[in-house]
């Protein structure tokens, strides 16, 4: 049941990031709700969860995007798995660290996409696509999960230590 | 004594009157207020189905302008709808809801009819990934329609589209109108793709090039056609004049 549970909320995020995209793009910069729910799900439960969690939201994100399949299937997997594991490096999991976390594994995640997506950009065009793309989406990406780490603990303290299905950590 | 007696009659009466008056007007209002609250939830229906009915009319105008073109254009095409935009934020993409059980197959050309749209990159049983013209990923051949010189038409990181590889010497204007020139497999000739917004050639240049505005607003699609099949245009060197063809 909790497994059908996780798939249903993968697959609601992703259809979220399809649909709900564009009401919430800042001028053209669109927010990865895939990978900040697994950001959230690593910082919220440990790395296992996080990369479970990563690497199905990721896939199904793969199933309706251009590129192709595994990118980022692997892309956000790793990214949950390394929020999760800095649950392990630090005492508290503060909304400071949830800005700095995402904010470098956005910026990780997007630069290899932006590689993969685009291998032949020139200079200039790589220089816009970082300055003018990359950036401010990883710093919205950073805000964006620093706003419902805060609201999930506002609503519902203990949630950082009732997992998913696995109890507490 | 009667008379004496009506005076104060008069004065109850006239009392109880306003009294009842203002008890009836400004007092005993419940019934006026439970029915002002039925009727400002009855407006609040009503303008809502009102929205839902406008939403519906312009969606089936579109479809109805996507009908009428798909009836009298020379080309085979199944019409789609919009069901997603942009699922990963380093592609311009969009999602239909047709398949592979609909027919659709990668590298279809996708358009509206107002002009080109896109290219089908990847197809899902039910639904279908286009890649939009403004995407680096995606290009195209295409010519001025005026001068009938070829390029090659491309999107930028930007969002914008270029068109590369204009002949050095080709008179091309900003305003002119450029369209498919049905070189590729998946566009017929003569499709309208946008308008030339600039032109640029440098002195070290050996070609010009162009920048585009499309044609169809990619951001405000509701639906498309994809193109399953067309006639190929038959170039005007290749086949001999009508007059000279041998009479059977």
């Amino acid at each position: 049941m909790i497994i059908v549970l996780q798939i249903a909320l993968c697959l609601g995020t992703v259809v979220a990031q399809a649909t709900l995209s564009a009401w919430l793009s800042v001028n053209n910069i669109y927010p990865d709700l895939c990978l900040i729910f697994a950001c959230l799900v690593g910082f919220l439960t440990n790395e296992y969860k996080g990369l479970m969690i990563g690497l199905t939201v990721g896939l199904f994100q793969d199933l309706l995007a251009p590129g192709g399949i595994g990118l980022n299937m692997i892309l956000k997997g790793l990214a949950g798995c390394l929020a999760g594991a800095t649950t392990h490096t630090v005492s508290t999991v503060t909304t400071g660290a949830v800005v700095i976390v995402t904010l470098v594994l956005s910026l990780g995640c997007g630069l290899a996409s932006l590689i993969v997506a685009y291998p032949f950009l020139d200079g200039s065009d790589a220089f816009h696509a970082i300055s003018w793309v990359l950036l401010p989406q990883a710093l919205y990406n950073a805000l964006l999960a620093a706003g419902i780490f805060w609201l999930t603990h506002k609503v519902r303290p203990s949630f950082a230590v009732v997992h998913f299905a696995q109890g507490r950590r | 004594m009667a008379m004496i007696l009506e005076g104060p009659l008069h004065g109850v009466a006239a009392i109880q009157d306003s009294v009842g008056e203002t008890w009836n007007r400004y007092i005993a209002l419940q019934q006026v207020w439970e029915e002002n609250q039925r009727l400002k939830q009855e407006i609040q229906q009503l303008q809502g189905e009102q929205n839902r009915l406008r939403e519906q009319s312009i969606l089936a105008m579109e479809f109805q302008a996507l009908s009428m073109y798909q009836a009298t254009a020379p080309l085979t095409t199944i019409p789609a709808r919009i069901i997603g935009r942009n699922v990963s934020n380093w592609y311009q993409a969009l999602v239909i809801n047709k398949g592979t059980r609909d027919g659709i197959k990668a590298e279809m050309g996708v358009i509206t009819n107002a002009g080109v749209v896109g290219r089908v990159v990847r197809v899902n049983p039910i639904t279908s990934i286009v890649l939009l013209l403004s995407d680096p990923n995606v290009a195209i051949t295409g010519m001025i329609q005026t001068s009938r010189d070829e390029g090659i038409i491309q999107g930028t990181p930007q969002g914008n589209i270029h068109m590369k590889y204009l002949p050095p010497l080709s008179p091309v204007h900003v305003g002119d109108v450029v369209v498919t020139s049905g070189l590729t497999d998946d566009f017929p000739r003569g499709l309208q793709i946008g308008h030339i917004q600039q032109v640029t050639k440098a002195a070290t240049d050996l070609f010009q090039s162009g920048e585009i505005t499309p044609i169809a607003d990619f951001s405000k699609l509701e639906g498309v056609l994809i193109i399953t099949s067309f006639q190929p245009a038959v170039s005007a060197e290749s086949s001999p004049p009508a007059e000279t063809l041998p009479v059977p």
